[in-house]
């Protein structure tokens, strides 16, 4: 049979091509590649740049190689650019694939690095002073110098020399040579040399502690980066002590260097021992080293104690012992033992329990202190929380619920805590669980009246709740601590401008007039509001007052970006205080678009649709896009970047501009074919947001952008494609929403309802029987089970299946609890706060 | 990463104003520009003892080492300082130690 293919370029492909494609290769580091072309070029016409550039080639293959830790094979890959001189390529890279291969490897790396210094070829500045000091090391600790070999062997020479006198000079001190005796060999080191570092060191080490000064002006020239940094770190701590050889300087020190401290203090055989020990400890763990310390009697006892109480978390089977030697061990640091021991193993809920005992055993002791204590384990519980679905707080099981009933445990014994309380504020907020948010926050204002966070927070909630008086108190306050906060201003100018815009609808400019006025004060020359200016100047012109009316406008078109999309903001709050100047208004946005569309003018308009207001009169909206739509269907074919995509078809899908979305969601597809939101979006156009209109195959493609929307971990979408489905589109996205933020949206009429229809279909699930299905299918089994079970019902149909979902998580947590509490009872070992 | 009451080498029970007058001390002895990196860590383990709430969260809901390395101390202080010699063993390890710290760099 006949190969259809062969690997490699035909013989008849030119050099030129071949030298271009070796050439595109290496410039695009595949490297192997233009290994194999380079070869292939150099073999018909060896020209020295083709030769370097295979050099080249070479080192990035190494560089590759090495960054996956195979240093061997790197090694290996540059014994390949082997010059005349003995050189290869990249020699510091070649030396570290030698030494990393282990101690072998470090004799050949001596050789090399001899033959290298003796070659003369030199390293830019950085990499010729790294290489040099390499060498040095390399020739001081090796068992053997090598060999002189190359072609400049004068440099070798003094090299071999210089190595010779630092190994020298090193055994001399190893063998306790007198101070005079060492001077004499150190002289000889010369400290222009490489070897300069070694020179240092046992000038120090002879020395001893007379002069700590000049000791660590001396260390202090060897640099972090060298060879001779961690003997320099060993020596500072053996002669000059101080800092150097506190408790956390001998902490930071390496095993090897402990030894060297130890043995250059000349420690007794028992302190030896101890340290020994100490640094075994790290290597074969916690138990050698706790059996090692209760037997030492001449140790002090309270640090022994100390020593070993640290180290029971790592071995709680180790707690009888303890308590044998030592006496037994408090309530509290039992069960703190065994939190901080399931914690290091995983297990969740024996780590809560046993926080929650902790926290309860410190309730015992009383006194602010313990509070605070609480508090901070309270924290550290919904800290676990968020990140592990098996800590449960009260029982229920829902995430959020849990991270919010320990911080609520946590704000009821610490109260002081501030971030606590944002924290609560932030979930609240954000869990759509209204009056629990401003509840906290008017708490807080109350006990927190000057800090500038609280009152951020309090004017916020006011603003939230339409209370513009309070909230203005509130910012005014805020702004005596900190007189620039530009996101305050900005909020307290929307929220009386929003105040005018009522006033003019009621046929009261005079009184938006003022209302304005006073917006003014929040404005700052150095940040101009678009917003205000743009409503003075409306307001304006119902007062009659043309002149001032036009110099605001101009004004704040320009700060709104001037042209169509400072026009159309003019126009937009021209439709929202249905001032009687809106058509002449509409005929300056017409001139504006005479000029063509820009990426910037389009995504201004965005922003400003984007905005609340806009939301609020949906008609004018659509309207004012109608109007737009000849000059917006001009920019449809830019090249805009998937975000900027986004969020013009949200812009569109929400203004109800569905023929805009399918023009830009064409033109989309035709530049990028495979991006896999556009899909959504040409669905969302033809249902013309509604999805009931979908047919059951789009339905079922929207189900698996959604699930691969979630597989590239790209949540928003997939929440997206969810809540079109579920005809949610004004639903908020992201993080699950509780059972009492949904029942918050229903009336008392449709709760009720839900509760009577539930109980009837539940009559038969009993505790037992959830149980048993949760035994059988899992507790999202059993959860999916009951919501199949209901959908199937008259009443279920017309139930949200969030909601569902979120009850029955409800029902199956509580009985998994209940049954808990019921093993809990049996076993009567545990304690709850 | 080391616990912060033994970076600073200060008792479990240290008050506000002696974890601060070790750091000053530690930072005295070794200011940003001649070691950054221990200052950085000074730094971390000062802001982790700063407060009273997070000195809790330090004992409570951590272990450290500073009871061992006191015991550390406590034998190397019955020794004088550089008054003996180091084997041969151990300076041809300590130097293997900062070949390789190089190389792996």
């Amino acid at each position: 049979m006949k190969k259809s293919h062969r690997r490699g370029p035909s013989p008849s492909v030119p050099i030129s091509t071949l030298a271009d494609r070796a050439a595109e290769a290496l410039q695009h580091e595949r490297y192997k590649e233009a290994v194999e072309l380079y070869k292939l070029v150099i073999c018909q016409d060896p020209r020295p740049e083709w030769k370097q550039a295979l050099a080249d080639a070479y080192a990035g293959r190494a560089r590759a190689l090495a960054a996956k830790g195979m240093f061997k094979e790197a090694a290996m890959v540059l014994e390949n650019t082997l010059a005349p001189d003995g050189t290869l390529q990249d020699p510091l890279l070649y030396l570290k694939c030698l030494i990393r291969q282990g101690q072998q490897q470090q004799q050949k790396a001596a050789a090399y690095v001899l033959q290298h210094v003796g070659s003369g070829r030199t390293l830019p500045a950085i990499e010729q002073t790294s290489l040099e000091e390499l060498a040095a090391a390399l020739l001081v600790s090796v068992p053997q110098l090598p060999a002189p070999a190359g072609t400049t062997p004068s440099e070798q020479t003094r090299w071999l020399e210089l190595a010779a006198v630092a190994r020298e000079a090193l055994a001399t001190w190893v063998n306790g040579a007198s101070a005079e005796e060492m001077d004499r060999q150190l002289s000889r080191i010369s400290l222009r040399s490489a070897f300069k570092p070694a020179r240092l060191l046992l000038k120090c080490l002879t020395a001893g502690p007379q002069d700590a000064d000049r000791t660590r002006q001396l260390l202090e020239t060897i640099r972090p980066g060298s060879p001779f940094f961690p003997f320099k770190q060993a020596v500072e701590a053996a002669v000059i002590g101080g800092s150097a050889l506190d408790a956390g300087g001998w902490a930071r020190l390496a095993p090897v260097q402990r030894t060297f401290v130890a043995e250059t203090r000349g420690l007794p055989a028992e302190a030896a021992e101890l340290l020994v020990r100490f640094s075994e400890a790290a290597r074969i763990g916690p138990g050698a080293l706790f059996a090692y310390l209760l037997k030492q009697p001449d140790l002090p006892q309270t640090e022994v104690r100390s020593a070993c109480l640290n180290l029971l978390p790592q071995i709680p089977d180790r707690l009888p012992q303890f308590e044998k030697s030592f006496g037994p061990l408090s309530k509290l640091e039992q069960c703190r033992i065994q939190a901080l021991a399931a914690e290091a193993r995983g297990d969740w809920e024996k780590a809560e329990r046993s926080w929650r005992a902790t926290a309860a055993a410190i309730a015992s002791e009383g006194g602010e202190q313990a509070k605070l204590a609480q508090g901070v384990i309270f924290r550290h519980l919904a800290r676990l929380a968020a990140d592990h679905s098996e800590i449960e707080g009260d029982g229920y099981g829902l995430l959020d619920d849990a991270v919010i009933f320990y911080l609520q445990r946590s704000h009821e014994t610490d109260p002081e805590h501030i971030p606590t309380v944002l924290e609560l504020i932030r979930l609240y907020r954000e869990g759509g669980r209204h009056s629990d948010w401003h509840r906290v926050v008017d708490d807080a204002i109350q006990h927190f009246p000057d800090d500038s966070q609280m009152l951020l927070q309090a004017t916020e909630s006011a603003v939230a709740r339409k209370a513009y008086k309070k909230a203005a108190g509130f910012a005014r306050r805020l702004l005596q601590i900190d007189p620039i906060n530009p996101g305050v201003r900005r909020q307290m100018i929307e929220l009386q401008v929003a105040h005018a815009r009522k006033q003019v609808r009621a046929k009261r400019p005079d009184l938006a007039a003022k209302e304005l006025s006073g917006a003014a004060e929040w404005d700052r020359p150095d940040a101009p509001s678009a917003v205000l200016r743009i409503a003075r100047g409306l307001v304006a012109l119902q007062t009659g007052q043309e002149g001032q009316a036009e110099a605001w406008l101009r004004e704040g078109v320009n700060l709104a970006g001037g042209g169509v999309a400072g026009w159309f903001q003019v126009a937009l709050e021209a439709e929202l205080m249905k001032s009687g100047s809106r058509a002449r208004l509409r005929v300056e946005l017409a001139r504006a678009r005479e000029t063509p569309p820009s990426k910037d003018a389009v995504m201004a308009i965005v922003a400003v649709l984007g905005r609340p207001e806009a939301g609020e009169n949906k008609r004018a909206v659509s309207e004012l896009l109608l109007a737009m739509h000849a000059w917006l269907l001009q920019a449809a074919a830019f090249r805009w970047s998937p975000a900027e995509f986004q969020a013009l078809a949200e812009m569109f899908a929400r203004a109800e501009a569905f023929d805009l979305l399918q023009e830009y969601t064409r033109a989309a597809h035709r530049r990028e074919p495979a991006e896999p939101t556009l899909r959504f979006y040409e669905i969302v156009a033809r249902t013309r947001g509604e999805a009931s209109r979908l047919s059951i195959s789009e339905m079922d493609a929207l189900e698996q952008m959604a699930n691969a929307a979630a597989d590239r971990r790209d949540f928003h979408m997939a929440n997206r494609i969810q809540r079109y489905m579920v005809g949610d589109d004004g639903a908020r996205s992201g993080r699950r929403r509780s059972t009492a933020a949904l029942l918050d949206e229903l009336d008392e009429g449709d709760v009720d309802e839900i509760m009577v229809s539930m109980l009837a279909e539940m009559a038969g699930k009993s505790g037992d029987k959830l149980r048993r299905l949760v035994g059988d299918f899992g507790r999202q089994g059993a959860v999916a089970h009951l919501i199949e079970e209901v959908r199937s019902s008259s009443f279920g149909r017309s139930m949200p299946e969030p909601m569902l979902r979120e009850l029955f998580e409800a029902m199956v947590a509580a009985a998994a609890v209940d049954d808990k509490r019921r093993r809990q009872r049996s076993s009567a070992r545990q304690v709850l706060p | 990463m080391r616990d912060a009451f033994t970076v600073l080498g200060v008792d479990e029970n240290a008050d506000d104003a002696e974890i601060r007058r070790r750091y000053l001390s530690l930072v005295r002895d070794f200011p940003p520009d001649r070691a950054p990196d221990r200052f950085q860590e000074y730094r971390a383990a000062y802001d982790a003892l700063s407060d009273e709430r997070k000195r809790l969260e330090a004992k409570l809901l951590h272990t450290n080492e500073v009871a061992l390395s006191r015991l550390s101390m406590a034998a190397l202080r019955a020794a004088s300082s550089g008054s003996s010699r180091a084997t041969k063993r151990t300076v041809t390890a300590l130097l293997a130690e900062g070949i390789m710290r190089t190389a792996t760099d």
